[in-house]
């Protein structure tokens, strides 16, 4: 009986050990065929199909071999410009403040919505914007458009794919120093927590994860 | 009084649960209790997932809060079936007269894994309950550190830092009500006053083996996201939380009844089952702490369980009455909450003091100073804990005429405090003081309360409050008070009452090692948290300002090797009691309380052969006409430790 309850103090410290190291995996940025930068591939899924949380709403990223891997934290290279593809299949809602329609941190301040430019995206108009990617240590917002919610296309579950309704966003930023940088999407969808601030919203993984700027 | 002059808590075969018959794996005990417990989790969130398919609290989450808690409550029934606790009741439920066990004769380890009705069994159950509870939450106190060692370089993520903030906090805050009650209430105090029993030792042993339950359950939510409420459950937040804010509710509710029938069980015991003579001006200090503690608990804590019932209605059953949204009120909650919270702080405070009260005379060598102020002290100290919570609501928009009452009540308190801070300056006062390492912690917690109690001070103050509000100055303030107090206190105790309890002496060297490595390394934690605080360091924040690392960054060392010292203790303190096994003396620090004068260390079944007549008061210390204190004294101090003549 004291080896059993040995082996359950044994099993207890095993499980909080365990989960305090657990973490989202960390997914290193792809080079690209221009010298000095490198791309950065993201999907965003209404609900992410899988995991502890399927309902949840959540960012994937593409690892080298292309696998959409649900995760948040992220590897940029020092002082390199970071090219970023972001595929949105969330439907959108409005900002609490207007300030963060606009476009800030990015190279020439500027994002491109399936290939246009802009510098500024009305959450009032359209579908709204579906979700963002802020980074207040370095100044970084920018806001993703929603796509139609009610389209026939519409994902479901993750994780999506091209065939399904979706909105592509590219921007480049410039990484400096290296650092571990907090980012979290700035639009309150926690659908179902009050306010729409929790369960995805304070979890890494989901809405928010980290930039990991390495040397 | 009423005195119990039997041999027994009864007479009778000794079969059936707890304690009885049967044998092997069978025989209830911690492995059937975990066996129910299963069957019952699975049997409950079956039966939730039955009648509620679907429905959730946190639209999206995938969890059924219902089955979640029926899933709980299946699992604690099955546990304590399992352990074989509800034989008993169910059979006195339906008119049967059970037999009655005498589980307290039970020799061997095993007897301390399984529902026993000996009150030396159950403290001993306790204390390494308590152990196991400080060292999980102490582990994730360093990870909390590890976070904290740079600014902008995380090691976890905010949500699981928040999570184990809230998991630290609540384990150590329910571990502390019990640390000192359970372990050392419940083994010394019937000893102390000379009684065979406890008054009601089913009550005991439910106090105990709710805890185990209610830490697993804490500690799940580890697994299910976690509570980012704190161990405050503060509404709206603990309301819209996932299932991780279940298992705060069950475990700390858990607790609470855990400390309800302690305490119902130790009031009890010390109003009836002193021994003859045992006046109340016989009562040694520690009884005194015991009884104000008891009746602290069983007023404040039934509050606590309404509020977590009220909260666990607005997540199963949707009611809104901690909703502001929806029409309740959130501060309904911090009432109910802190109604208990506040008090609970003198919970953990009044047992650590009359460790302190009880154990400084025996190595001062002088009678307990202001023994009636001291009474006195914990009396105050248990009635005005229950005026003084509002203090925890300054900040939260409560009518501003409010605040100077609340502000005037808080500091009052020093006073009771502070008599029992004078009661041990004065047994110290020209006493021949042997520096044990027993002593040792015990000045040790005047050395801390002292940095404790006067920030309490300060912090009280409705501006200084509501500038320091939420910051590190105020959980400095905290962790002085509560580990730098009871803490050292419970480990003092542990020094002190090791050769009574297990027959063995533990190393005053490697005890020393302990006390100084323990008190350096405490200090240096703690301490440079006020000014981390006071520079506007906020609590509960995975990040910080640079200019704060330095002070962080040795905060965090600092804690690394108080860890260190800790586990310095565990491998010595099981070393020592497990494999190296020095046999004490009789009686090794010459106390005069009843405890020591039984028959063996440890004490036989029902403690004392009969029950003893007190003759005088257990501090005469120093006047050699004074009488023993009781009867048994001269027929048990020519024995060896382990009885024999």
């Amino acid at each position: 009986m004291v080896a059993g309850f040995a082996v359950a103090l044994a099993l207890v410290v095993y499980g909080v050990v365990g989960w305090l190291l657990h973490k989202p995996p960390t997914i290193s940025a792809q080079p690209s065929s221009t010298p000095g930068v490198v791309n950065v591939s993201l999907q965003i899924d209404g609900a992410v199909g899988t995991g502890p949380h399927p309902g949840w709403v959540g960012y994937r990223v593409q690892n080298a071999s292309g696998q959409w891997i649900q995760t948040t934290v992220i590897q940029l290279p020092a002082h390199s410009d970071v090219h970023f593809t972001v595929y949105q299949y969330d439907s959108g809602s409005g900002f609490r403040n207007p300030v963060w329609d606009q476009v800030a941190g990015t190279v020439g301040g500027v994002a491109y919505l399936n290939g246009k430019p802009a510098t500024y995206f009305n959450d009032q108009v359209g579908n709204g914007i579906g979700h963002s990617f802020n980074v207040p240590a370095l100044g970084i917002n920018v806001p993703f458009a929603g796509v139609n919610g009610n389209a026939s296309n519409f994902c479901n579950a993750g994780p999506c794919t091209m065939s399904e309704l979706h909105n592509t966003i590219t921007f480049d930023i410039h990484t400096g120093n290296p650092g571990s940088f907090r980012w979290q999407c700035f639009v309150p969808c926690g659908l179902g927590y009050l306010n729409g601030n929790g369960g995805p919203m304070t979890t890494v993984g989901y809405m928010g994860g980290f930039l990991k700027v390495v040397a | 009084m009423a005195i119990d002059y039997s041999k027994a808590t009864g007479t009778g075969s000794s079969s059936g649960a707890p304690g009885g018959g049967g044998g092997g794996l069978l025989k209830p005990s911690i492995i059937t209790g975990i066996i129910g417990g299963v069957i019952g989790w699975l049997l409950g969130h079956w039966i939730g997932n039955s009648f509620t398919q679907g429905y959730q609290q946190v639209q999206g989450s995938g969890s059924n809060d219902i089955a979640e808690f029926l899933g709980y409550i299946g699992m604690i029934i099955g546990w304590f079936a399992g352990l074989g606790a509800l034989s008993y009741p169910i059979k006195k439920m339906f008119g049967a007269e059970p037999e009655t066990e005498e589980p307290v004769t039970e020799k061997g380890w095993t007897k301390y894994f399984r529902y026993t009705l000996d009150h030396k069994t159950v403290g001993v159950q306790y204390l390494f309950g308590m152990l196991i509870y400080f060292f999980t939450a102490g582990l994730l106190a360093l990870a909390i550190r590890t976070e904290l060692l740079s600014p902008t370089y995380h090691i976890w993520s905010p949500d699981t830092y928040i999570e184990i903030v809230g998991e630290h906090g609540t384990m150590m805050m329910m571990m502390m009500t019990s640390v000192v009650l359970g372990p050392f209430g419940n083994y010394v105090v019937p000893l102390m006053i000379g009684s065979k029993r406890v008054a009601f030792p089913r009550l005991e042993a439910l106090s105990f083996w709710f805890t185990p339950i209610s830490y697993f359950i804490l500690l799940s939510g580890l697994w299910q996201g976690g509570f980012q409420s704190g161990w405050t459950g503060y509404a709206p937040l603990s309301v819209q939380q996932g299932v991780g804010q279940d298992t705060y509710i069950l475990g700390f509710g858990l607790q609470g009844l855990s400390m309800v029938c302690a305490s119902t069980n130790i009031v009890a015991t010390i109003i009836n089952y002193r021994a003859p003579g045992m006046s109340w001006s016989r009562l040694p200090v520690m009884g005194w702490s015991m009884l104000s503690l008891g009746f602290t608990m069983i007023l404040s804590i039934p509050v606590l369980i309404d509020g977590l019932y009220v909260l666990a209605l607005d997540r199963t059953a949707q009611t809104s009455l901690l909703y502001s949204g929806h029409g309740g009120s959130s501060f309904l909650w911090e009432n109910l909450f802190w109604f208990f919270g506040h008090p609970e702080v003198y919970l953990l405070a009044i047992p650590g003091f009359g460790l302190v009260a009880e154990i400084i005379p025996v190595f001062a060598r002088k009678p307990v100073f202001a023994y009636k102020t001291s009474a006195a002290g914990f009396i105050g100290l248990a009635i005005l804990s229950f005026f003084v919570w509002q203090h925890h609501l300054f900040q939260s928009g409560m009518n501003p005429d409010m605040r100077p009452l609340f502000m005037l009540t808080t500091e009052l308190i020093s006073i009771p405090t502070g008599f029992i801070y004078l009661v041990g300056m004065g047994t110290l006062w020209r006493a021949r003081i042997r520096l044990t390492t027993p002593m040792l912690f015990m000045l040790g917690v005047y050395f801390n309360f002292l940095f404790g109690g006067l920030t309490g001070v300060y912090v009280s103050d409705v501006p200084i409050n509501v500038t320091v509000h939420g910051s590190f100055f105020v959980m400095a303030h905290f962790h002085y008070t509560i580990m730098g107090g009871v803490i050292f206190a419970f480990f003092g105790a542990i020094y002190y009452w090791t050769p009574l309890v297990t027959g063995y002496q533990l190393s005053e060297k490697l005890g020393k090692i302990h006390f100084w490595t323990m008190i350096v390394f405490f200090n240096s934690t703690f301490l440079p948290l006020f000014a981390v605080g006071l520079l506007g360091m906020p609590r509960r924040v995975f990040e910080y300002a640079h200019r704060l690392q330095f002070l962080n960054q040795w905060v965090s060392v600092s804690a690394y090797l108080l860890g260190a010292s800790l586990l310095f203790f565990a491998v010595t303190f099981i070393w020592q009691i497990a494999v190296t096994r020095k046999p004490t003396v009789r009686n090794p620090w010459g106390s005069r309380s009843l405890e020591w004068f039984v028959e063996s260390y440890p004490p036989p079944a029902y403690n004392f052969k009969r029950v003893p007549v007190v003759l005088s008061w257990p501090y005469e210390y120093g006047d050699p006409n004074a009488l023993p204190v009781a009867d048994i004294v001269n027929e048990t101090k020519d024995l060896d430790p382990v009885g024999r003549a």
